[in-house]
């Protein structure tokens, strides 16, 4: 495994791998500045009201202790997101971290 | 002179305690009396004063007091103007400070050199403007400490314990949570994780919420048009939490300024903790954080302490106790430990082992090999928790053919995710043309013992490097020069 150098400004531009790779996800709409510094924390806007499950991607097939990893990994996320100086990105953390208490209560009971 | 002195600067309430010749700390109470002193400050029309205090909290201007100007730190846009000027958190919490040290160098002695404690996820530009805050009062900062560590120290100090310690330091405006190791006088702090905006005033929100709402539903009218009203209900508010931490049920009478009628509020403690209770499971998720950053299961922990003033509320006792499967206890008054440990950690900060509070790293398309993927992530090169001061260096490769600058961006948090960090800096660096991509970089952090980062980056081929200080880039940090100015302007204030 090596690692390149990609500033935010160049991550765009350029680089193509030494060898034959399989194709990166697709840069984000707006750029990777963009995405990166403005925390692009919640998944895009939904064109309904999604379920906490939605918003937190749990599935029916999913067993206990893989929820729990979910709603941990998502929980880290949103809870650095909670603090952004910008007031867009907070409340879209405060919406997951509802979400993510609410998942939590229905599959592991209240505190 | 009070040698060793420790300051909490709190959302809400501020305390400054000295180390005695004894060895123990002590609590200075400020000029009216009081232990703590109420973080707020008014600006007063008539006179040119300003009010630091319970005076201050408990005027009738909300234009011209100021609250909780701690959750701004780290805003370098955020600036409160009165009568024309516009003052920073930075100069609102020197005003705060310059009255803690005016008050007790009376009763301590002169004050010079100080440890403040800030929340353990406090960012580089709040912990700058800490520092700011400081010396414009007149203060020399000797270190930061953690607010959770101050506190264990506090009460490793105080209780005799040894073994594992997690510290809940539930405040008026965060969270944090520390994992710690103690044997005799050294400690070993293991991981620290914090949640801002989460503490006792938004228990104060919500309830505020729940007043209006019984209000609208008794009367038909708004509780409250102004911030004046607001403030009062808030306090009103306030009043009952403290009041349902002691007794089963609470009532209320509220009303508007417009002669809409009295509403009556009939709060009981079980109602209170449904209301809390989404906050209340947020904080447990960063308890099974901190345990999951330090590796530890709830039985690897022997104590579990509890500081901050929320902390008094029974449900968070109940929480911890079923979790842990044993009793939390306090170390003494709640609202005081931080500032009693910050004493002592002037005193024992070289026995004191603290660790990284984020990860810091560099964003990279990281190529494997073996899946023939590559991937734009979050590069870490110093992990959270490495014990402080570090240094740690990590080699990469640069990406295009004839690159004349390189770019490094600097990112905090733990995230492989590049979305999911903070890109808190960039460093560039002028390097020689024609050269094929694949040319090395090394690129090295420093963390200190506040928890400031340094960047280096240096290309292998030709030598070149350059070093920075990590900022915001620049944003909210004063010059030296600007800071003296103000300095000496806060001291020509008049402050009581």
């Amino acid at each position: 495994m090596f690692k390149i150098l990609k500033s935010l400004s160049k991550s765009l531009t350029g680089h193509k791998p030494a060898t034959e790779v399989k194709k990166p996800a697709e840069a984000p709409k707006g750029g990777v500045l963009n995405q990166v510094a403005k925390g692009n924390a919640a998944p895009a806007a939904p064109a309904k009201v999604k379920t906490p499950e939605e918003l937190c991607e749990i599935t029916p097939k999913m067993s206990k202790d893989e929820i729990r990893a979910q709603l941990k990994l998502l929980y880290r996320r949103f809870n650095r997101s909670a603090s952004s100086l910008d007031a867009k990105v907070r409340g879209e953390a405060e919406t997951m971290l509802n979400a993510i208490v609410d998942v939590r209560e229905k599959h592991f009971g209240e505190i | 002179m009070a040698e060793y002195v420790g300051i909490d600067l709190g959302t809400t309430l501020s305390g400054l305690a000295y180390l005695k010749p004894d060895g123990n700390p002590e609590i200075v109470p400020n000029s009216d009396g009081e232990r703590l002193t109420p973080s707020v400050v008014f600006f007063d029309s008539h006179e040119d004063v300003k009010l630091v205090g319970s005076a201050a909290r408990d005027g009738g201007e909300p234009d011209r007091t100021i609250f909780q100007i701690k959750r701004h730190m780290d805003d370098p846009e955020h600036l409160v103007e009165i009568d024309g000027k516009k003052w920073t958190p930075a100069e609102i919490s020197a005003l705060i400070l310059s009255k803690l040290k005016r008050d007790c160098s009376k009763i301590c002695g002169d004050i010079t050199d100080v440890v403040i404690t800030v929340p353990a996820n406090f960012n580089e530009l709040a912990r700058k403007s800490t520092i700011a805050a400081a010396e414009m009062a007149g203060m020399k900062v000797k270190r930061l400490v953690n607010e959770p560590t101050a506190a264990a120290v506090y009460y490793a100090h105080s209780q005799g314990v040894k073994g594992r310690i997690l510290v809940y330091d539930l405040g008026g405006g965060t969270l944090d949570t520390t994992i710690l190791e103690v044997e005799g006088d050294n400690i070993k702090i293991l991981t620290s994780e914090g949640a801002r905006h989460l503490g006792g005033s938004n228990f104060d929100d919500i309830l505020l919420d729940a007043y209006a709402e019984q209000y609208k539903k008794q009367t038909g009218a708004a509780l409250f048009s102004d911030e004046r009203h607001r403030r009062r209900v808030l306090q009103a508010t306030e009043d009952a939490k403290k009041m349902l931490s002691k007794l089963q049920r609470v009532n209320d009478t509220v009303a508007n300024d417009q002669n809409s009628g009295i509403a009556r509020i009939d709060l009981s403690r079980e109602h209170f903790e449904k209301l809390i209770r989404n906050m209340l499971t947020r904080t447990v998720f960063l308890v099974e954080q901190a345990l999951d950053s330090a590796k530890l299961k709830t039985s690897d922990i022997d104590h579990v302490v509890l500081v901050g003033g929320s902390t008094r509320i029974p449900k968070v006792k109940v929480i911890l106790e079923k979790m842990f499967g044993k009793v939390p206890k306090s170390c003494g008054n709640v609202d005081e430990c931080v500032a009693l440990g910050a004493a002592l950690f002037a005193k024992k900060s070289a026995k004191i082992q603290e660790v990284c509070n984020a990860s810091y790293g560099t964003l990279a398309m990281v190529y494997n090999a073996k899946t023939k993927e590559e991937k734009l992530m979050n590069s870490i090169v110093i992990p959270k928790n490495t014990p402080i001061p570090c240094s740690r260096t990590q080699v990469y490769q640069t990406s295009e053919d004839n690159e004349r600058i390189i770019e490094v961006d600097i990112t905090q948090g733990e995230d492989p995710d590049a979305k999911y960090v903070d890109v808190i800096g960039r460093i560039t660096l002028d390097v020689p043309a024609g050269r094929p991509k694949g040319c090395e970089i090394a690129v090295t952090f420093s963390y200190d013992e506040n928890q400031r980062v340094r960047a280096l980056i240096v290309d292998k081929q030709s030598g070149r490097s350059k070093e920075v200080a990590v900022s915001y880039k620049g944003a909210g940090v004063l010059s030296d020069e600007e800071l003296k100015r103000r300095s000496a302007h806060l001291r020509a204030m008049r402050i009581e």
